[in-house]
């Protein structure tokens, strides 16, 4: 290992806190709870992020073709093609949820959403979605939104 | 020719920035946004089945022993103190599952703070090999799922810089004062009866803790007791007597793990000079009272 921080394998620290972990019970469990919090996207988002059809409730939602997003945010493979970014593996928000999927048809297709009111009183929306009753925590209305904080988030954090 | 030896630290770090450090507005809006990162409810009673409060005690410590091991940054062992108690707000876990939850929350509270974070690899040694890295990958998902990626929670460290700023103690005190202040706020993560209090509070009363601690030696504040627990309270807008209460509580658990050190130590004795190495954050043991 070539890593700054060696690991005395002898020290006390190494140790075992709860007798022996069923793996199989980790696996399970892991499987059911990464269910759940992909229940949860579903119901917030009125979205199937595993089969990609959107569904009834708060957003409406529409194929955007032709969007330009950089290559970055493709998903390519089952982690997502980040190889550039060195870190390998870690998946980012959107590709987690899209974990599982055919993957062929990504490329250069994204989908938007808009956020709609139920209220008869309220027939239009404001795009931006300020203004939505229900908005309060939806400042963010398309997903085109979200890449453009993530893609600042990225570029922040690669300054020296 | 000259053979030098000396310690290189490959981490390179920021210098603190006036900026955040000398704008009131940073630490008002922390007062605003820290109760949103607080745990949903105290889940010994509500949530967890098979979790009782020595466990969580008993995966803290390691956690801190590790963080300690590995020199990582003040903030991550809080930091992975605050998604542990997050996740089990929300989850019902069996206690086999704790120490890899552990393990996740200080991979990723390690990635969010340093430069070098710890590696899975090294985790999963720590746990023995009780977990697989791959194991651990796979959680990481599910935490971050589940604490909705909300990472950048607010800790009482956030706090101790911004208080200290506003106190009239001598300057050349002040890196003593901030090392047991970031001491004692650490120990208050392994005790679960802090665990629903504001991390300012923590924050106020690990500093009153370490002032008092302090000028039992040497002239550290110029205050008498009273003003200076007014004047913390003013800081962070906390309620006078809560604040005196939490740094009761706070010199209670310091003297009782004092007391747990000593007896360890007439215990095993000659693994002394190995546990000198621990660094960061401050042991307490080389605190007096």
């Amino acid at each position: 290992m070539s890593d700054a921080r060696q690991i005395p394998c002898s020290s006390k620290v190494c140790r075992r806190l709860f007798g022996p972990v069923d793996d199989e019970q980790v696996r399970r469990d892991c499987d059911a709870l990464m269910a759940s919090c992909l229940k949860e996207a579903c119901d917030r988002w009125n979205f199937d992020f595993v089969t990609e059809t959107p569904l009834e409730g708060n957003y409406v939602w529409e194929r955007v073709h032709g969007l330009g997003l950089p290559k970055f945010y493709r998903p390519s493979g089952p982690w997502g093609g980040h190889d550039d970014l060195g870190g390998g593996k870690r998946p980012c928000p959107s590709t987690v949820l899209l974990q599982g999927t055919s993957q062929g048809d990504h490329v250069d297709l994204s989908l938007s959403c808009t956020l709609v009111s139920h209220s008869p009183e309220r027939p239009e929306v404001s795009p931006s979605g300020s203004s939505a009753p229900q908005g309060r925590k939806r400042g963010q209305t398309s997903m085109t939104d979200f890449y453009h904080s993530k893609r600042r988030l990225v570029y922040c954090k690669r300054k020296p | 020719m000259e053979l030098l030896c000396g310690e290189v630290d490959p981490v390179r770090r920021a210098v603190p920035d006036p900026n955040l450090l000398y704008d009131d507005r940073i630490l008002q809006n922390l007062l605003t946004i820290e109760e949103r990162y607080l745990p949903q409810c105290s889940y010994f009673k509500c949530v967890q089945k098979d979790i009782q409060p020595y466990m969580r005690r008993m995966v803290a410590t390691w956690m801190l022993e590790v963080c300690e091991e590995q020199k990582c940054e003040e903030e991550v062992f809080p930091l992975a103190m605050n998604y542990l108690d997050r996740f089990l707000a929300g989850v019902p876990t069996p206690k086999s599952h704790l120490q890899l939850l552990g393990a996740v929350c200080m991979f990723l509270a390690s990635k969010l703070k340093e430069t070098i974070p710890l590696t899975a690899e090294k985790l999963c040694i720590y746990t023995d090999n009780s977990i697989t890295p791959q194991e651990l990958l796979e959680w990481e998902l599910v935490v971050l799922g589940k604490l909705k990626w909300n990472l950048a929670a607010v800790t009482p460290h956030d706090f101790i810089e911004h208080i200290l700023r506003k106190l009239p103690q001598p300057t050349d005190k002040l890196p003593l004062i901030r090392k047991h202040a970031q001491t004692f706020s650490a120990l208050c993560a392994t005790d679960f009866k802090f665990a629903m209090y504001p991390p300012s509070m923590i924050a106020t009363g690990s500093v009153g803790a370490a002032i008092c601690g302090l000028q039992q030696d040497e002239d550290v504040s110029s205050l008498t007791f009273d003003a200076l627990t007014d004047l913390l309270a003013k800081v962070t807008n906390t309620d006078v007597d809560c604040l005196k209460a939490c740094q009761e509580q706070i010199e209670a658990v310091l003297l009782s793990s004092l007391q747990q050190f000593r007896e360890e130590q007439r215990e095993s004795g000659k693994e002394e000079e190995e546990l000198d190495q621990a660094s960061t954050p401050t042991d307490v043991r080389d605190i007096d009272l």
